[in-house]
């Protein structure tokens, strides 16, 4: 028992049989994970799952009703203030402070710490260089959202904590936030991110965990979670009116058959014998099968198997 | 304490930036009191109407009453004492005149040989009643009273005075008198700057950014102090503003001790700023604030005397009065500023005051939800 209790020395988030309720809702309901340091982590779910709740209890911005919180070896629950110091948290909000500057916000919140990077430093890494003196109210959506991470990381943060840091960013400045991120584990620092966005995840998430109702529901690789689900490949086209579904999962090799916005996912062992039988099918009932296509399961996939919802949703 | 100071920075580097709040906190006010003072004491006519009160109803005193009223400046309006002193206090009249019951036998006792010497005073005194803080208005009128009574004396008996005036002092409150008028401006630009504070910080929490400070190290009492630090400055210059202009423009006399104006200003202010975090404890959006802010300051401003005295508010609204926090703190600063009539006294209006801060205070405190 005391090894399992024992706080893990290499983990910066340890949660166990985390619960907060609002009323008779469960919006979180036992949920156990760790992050290690300088993991990227991402907390994938639908809009409702838990994941914003989650997180602010690992933010200390609320108590959970039960279970254990360890950010930075700190109890989250009771000692909210010193984990405040520590980490760097980027949420999706309106302009703070519309009418002062980039660099006035920026400096504004180094006073809030006993640690803080330099303005020119952030400036540059969030690319917000040329802006500096534009008043908040005049950025993009973008741009504002550059200036959120760029806040989150005034006091050098051991850990991160990024709310869709993307969103609203054109693929450019996706791209250079992803590197920035990436840049950071390569510093030590650990990230906890969501996001609705699959390559995103994909692309910068050591380990996933989605969630739906409060639960945990896989934690893993993205690797993990797709092999550990699906050996198959997944044919797709716009669904044809009036033909079953029950009859397309009956088609030949066809494991799974699933409907995702207005598409027709079958999941096959053998693409070529049940795209066979599909065209011969469809054929047999005067129909031609639109946008066919042939994919490898993704995440995408995964969290459509898990949750029944689409990612984006 | 550093945050406290770059926060409150921040927080007036916004607002000097923000041209809309500016307007309607700085310029605003100015214009109200501008185009109020330029409505209500602009140039009068020349007349003063006194009151006259007759309580010897004699020929001698119908005699009398004949020589006043042939002084151009001075229109007479009969009645009793006490009607006559309401209508002074609510403005209609400039002064009263009150001739005593016996007047004509006192006269016709004076005329006597033998009568009373000079060095026992008159023999009969006329009351004459004004109000020191219409200087203007008072001197007239003592000055016209005086040399008809000189006269008359002289033409009564031809030596000692048988007839004096005695000056009385009735504060009055007067509705065309920018004395009157600046310390009222004052406290509602006092009230909406606090009770207004309710709609941004809501905004605020809406928007979530109350959230997002809290989750840095700041503690919430910075962030609190640092938004009611912003709101007494604006408050400071806002009394600055409106008493200069009142002192420049329409030559309003600041009689009292310019801390404990200070004083009030501050308390007033602090008292508003903490009913504004009370509607903000009860609010959720920005729109529902708006609206129970104007809910909350159009009546206040209206049934609190600070435009018009509570005395002629018609008498079921009058009780209303009583509980409004404006209603004290524009008693307060009328009576320091001017030396207005009282209301109540003042430390019954600092006590009503600070009551009201209190309250809301620890209500808000106990419901002020930070998302």
């Amino acid at each position: 028992m005391t090894i399992a209790n024992a706080a893990d020395e290499r983990a910066v988030i340890e949660v166990a049989g985390l619960r907060k309720r609002y009323g008779d809702v469960h919006a979180v309901d036992d949920v156990s994970f760790k992050v290690q340091r300088g993991e990227i982590f991402g907390l994938l779910g639908p809009n409702g799952a838990g994941k914003t709740t989650t997180v602010e209890i690992l933010e200390g911005l609320r108590k959970p009703d039960e279970g254990t919180v360890r950010v930075l070896g700190i109890d989250a629950a009771h000692q909210p203030a010193a984990i405040k110091e520590r980490i760097g948290v980027q949420l999706q909000t309106a302009a703070l402070y519309p009418y002062l500057t980039v660099a006035e916000l920026l400096d504004l919140f180094r006073t809030f710490y006993a640690r803080s990077r330099p303005t020119a430093w952030l400036l540059d890494a969030v690319d917000l260089g040329e802006r500096k003196d534009a008043q908040t109210r005049h950025l993009s959506g973008g741009q504002r959202q550059r200036l959120s991470v760029a806040l989150a990381l005034v006091n050098e943060p051991e850990l991160v904590f990024l709310d869709e840091p993307t969103t609203g960013m054109d693929p450019q400045a996706r791209r250079s936030l992803w590197d920035l991120v990436l840049r950071l584990r390569g510093q030590g620092c650990s990230v906890l991110l969501t996001t609705h966005y699959m390559e995103e995840a994909t692309h910068l998430c050591d380990r996933v965990a989605v969630m739906d109702h409060g639960h945990v529901l896989e934690l893993g690789t993205v690797q993990d979670l797709v092999s550990r689900r699906f050996h198959e490949r997944a044919v797709h086209f716009d669904t044809l009116p009036g033909v079953d579904l029950e009859r397309l999962g009956a088609l030949p090799e066809v494991k799974r058959a699933v409907v995702e916005d207005e598409q027709t996912v079958l999941y096959t062992g053998v693409v070529a014998t049940t795209i066979a039988a599909l065209l011969e099918l469809t054929e047999g009932l005067g129909l031609e099968p639109q946008n066919l296509g042939i994919r490898r399961a993704t995440l995408e996939d995964v969290f459509l198997d898990l949750t029944g919802r689409a990612l984006r949703e | 304490m550093r945050a406290l100071a770059t926060l409150t920075t921040a927080n007036i580097r916004s607002f000097m930036r923000d041209r809309t709040a500016l307007f309607w906190t700085l310029a605003f006010p100015v214009i109200f009191i501008l185009l109020f003072g330029a409505i209500f004491s602009g140039p009068g006519n020349t007349t003063y109407r006194v009151g006259w009160v007759d309580q010897d109803t004699t020929s001698a005193s119908g005699q009398l009453r004949a020589a006043f009223a042939q002084v151009p400046l001075l229109e007479l309006v009969d009645g009793p004492l006490t009607e006559s002193r309401s209508a002074m206090q609510s403005g209609d009249l400039r002064g009263i005149i009150v001739v005593p019951a016996g007047y004509a036998a006192a006269l016709a006792a004076a005329g006597q040989p033998g009568a009373s010497s000079p060095a026992s005073g008159p023999a009969v005194t006329l009351d004459l009643y004004t109000d020191p803080s219409q200087q203007t208005s008072s001197a007239t009128i003592e000055q016209v009273v005086a040399r008809v009574t000189a006269s008359l004396n002289v033409a009564l008996t031809g030596r000692a005075p048988v007839l004096g005036v005695s000056n009385q002092a009735l504060q009055t409150q007067d509705l065309t008198s920018a004395a009157f008028l600046v310390p009222g401006i004052l406290g509602m630009a006092l009230m909406q700057l606090g009770i207004f504070g309710a709609v941004p910080l809501v905004a605020q929490r809406e928007k979530l950014i109350l959230k997002r400070l809290g989750a840095t190290p700041l503690p919430r009492w910075t962030l609190v102090g640092s938004n009611v630090a912003l709101r007494l400055l604006i408050g400071l210059v806002q009394a600055v503003l409106i008493v200069g202009i009142g002192v420049a423009v329409f030559g309003v006399q600041v009689l009292g001790a310019l801390w404990l104006m200070a004083a009030i200003v501050i308390l007033g202010a602090l008292t508003f700023i903490s009913i504004g975090y009370l509607v903000a404890a009860f609010v959720r959006t920005e729109e529902a604030a708006n609206g129970i802010v104007q809910v909350i300051q159009f009546p206040m401003m209206f049934l609190s005397g600070v435009f018009f005295p509570i005395e002629i508010m018609p008498s079921i609204l009058r009780p209303v009065a009583v509980f409004l926090p404006l209603t004290y703190l524009g008693d307060a600063l009328r009576q320091v500023m001017v030396n207005g009539s009282a209301f109540a006294p003042l430390p019954v209006d600092l006590l009503v005051l600070g009551g009201w801060f209190v309250v809301c205070l620890a209500i808000s405190a106990r419901f002020f939800r930070w998302e």
